[in-house]
Parts: structure tokens; C-alpha cells; sequence
């Protein structure tokens, strides 16, 4: 019996449910607008990953990074969500580097 | 320096892994006149997918079914979930579908689709982003 996978999807299961905190509490303190970092962070990991000899950590990096990149079509939506209300709505965001070229991209959305 | 693929792997199970949780369970939802039926092949499909992970002795193979199977076990619980959203008005509730039916009959369920439009960076009343949602379609 191969526990590796089994193993590797509990410990995904756990990757992805941070995912859930931490694109509500970044929308929240960082604004949607920061969604090309984070896919371009998630990429940089998925693409570090190759580099780890380890496979439990290379597969953690991967898995993490899968995360990143998911996550960060996700922030859109939920700006909308605390712009009706649905989430708590913070007026005084730390926007990013080039937040006004960022806006005028259509933000990605799946 | 040989590549070591599995992170690769993994990171394309957790991608798509999710990217089905989220845009499969809602479309299977939106017509699903029951929530029982998705949610029981869901847990049937995800422990077959973890006994698949179990036996084979192929890395990726392995860890690709690990991971899959996590989500379709996390999918079940989240037909659930979806469900309650269609309730509350934060999802799109389908009026051909009975069970949608009947949760717009009671009223707080809707066919709009609130997160269909851009953020635009300030909090608004359902009426004023109603006037952005048809500003948008008529764009």
C-alpha cells in the first residue's frame, strides 16, 4: 500500500482550506488588486518545485503554489461579495505597486 | 540536476481539483433536483479515487489521485453548502429546477447574478448593484 498520495491529499486538503482564509483576509486588508502577484507567486512555486529533490516537498510546493494560482482568481469575486455586504468591506486598503494599470485589466475569473 | 515533476503534478490536480469544486458543483447544483444523489456519487467517486491513490505504485499516479479525491470528498459536503448559498440569495438559484423553485417561492432565493460585474471599490446597497449589474449588460 502507497500512503503517498493519500498523505499528499490530506495535507492538500489543508493547503486549500487556508486558501479560504487567506483570500478572504487578503481581499480584506490587501483589495483584490493584488490577484497578478499572487498568480505570479504561485507560478514562481509551482516552477521552484521542479528544483526540490524531496518529493513530499516538491509536491507540498506544487500543491501550495496550485493554491496560490486558484486563489488568486478568486479575490474578484470576493471583492464583490464585501462590496454587497456579504463579507466585512474595508474602505482603507494597502492597494499594490501599479494598482492603476492592474486596474484596467479585466481580473481573471473562473 | 534531474527536474522533479511531482510538484508539477501536484500543483495541476490542486488547480484543477478546486477549479471543479467550484465551477462543477455549482453547475451540477443549479440543475441537480436533488442534493442527495450528487452528494453520494461525489463520496463514492472520491473514496474510489483515495483507494486508487492507496494502490498504485506510481508516484504521480498516485499522489494526482491523492489530491483529486480529496476535493471530490470535499465536493460532497459542498453541494450541501451550495445549496444554502441558492437560499440566501448568493447564488444563482435555477426556477426549472424544483428545488430552486421552491426556494424562490420563499423568497430570498434569486436568478440575479450578483457577481457577475467589476469590483468598483466601495461598499453599495442591492439596488445600487443592481444598476451596475444591467450598466454592465447593456455595455
Amino acid at each position: 500500500m502507497n500512503l503517498f498520495g493519500f498523505g499528499l491529499g490530506v495535507a492538500t486538503l489543508f493547503i486549500i482550506g487556508l486558501g479560504f482564509v487567506w483570500v478572504i483576509r487578503g481581499e480584506y486588508f490587501f483589495g483584490y488588486l493584488w490577484w497578478p502577484y499572487v498568480m505570479g507567486l504561485g507560478v514562481a512555486l509551482i516552477v521552484l518545485s521542479l528544483f526540490v529533490q524531496l518529493d513530499w516537498g516538491s509536491a507540498l510546493l506544487g500543491a501550495f503554489g496550485g493554491s496560490l494560482a486558484w486563489g488568486s482568481t478568486e479575490l474578484k469575486d470576493q471583492a464583490v461579495r464585501a462590496e454587497l455586504g456579504w463579507h466585512r468591506f474595508n474602505p482603507n486598503k494597502r492597494w499594490p505597486p501599479f494598482a492603476d494599470t492592474i486596474k484596467k485589466w479585466r481580473a481573471p475569473h473562473l | 540536476m534531474t527536474l522533479n515533476w511531482i510538484g508539477v503534478v501536484a500543483a495541476a490536480a490542486t488547480f484543477f481539483g478546486v477549479w471543479f469544486g467550484h465551477v462543477g458543483v455549482r453547475k451540477i447544483e443549479y440543475r441537480s433536483p436533488t442534493i442527495w444523489l450528487p452528494t453520494i456519487i461525489a463520496l463514492a467517486l472520491g473514496l474510489t479515487l483515495e483507494l486508487g491513490a492507496l494502490l498504485s505504485h506510481n508516484l504521480y499516479v498516485s499522489g494526482a489521485l491523492g489530491i483529486v479525491g480529496m476535493t471530490v470528498l470535499w465536493d460532497a459536503l459542498e453541494f450541501r453548502r451550495q445549496h444554502k448559498r441558492v437560499a440566501k440569495g448568493h447564488a444563482l438559484a435555477n426556477p426549472n429546477n424544483p428545488r430552486h423553485a421552491r426556494l424562490l417561492a420563499d423568497g430570498k432565493a434569486t436568478t440575479i447574478d450578483w457577481l457577475n460585474r467589476e469590483p468598483i471599490g466601495r461598499s453599495m446597497t442591492a439596488e445600487e448593484a443592481m444598476k451596475l449589474l444591467q450598466a454592465e449588460e447593456a455595455r
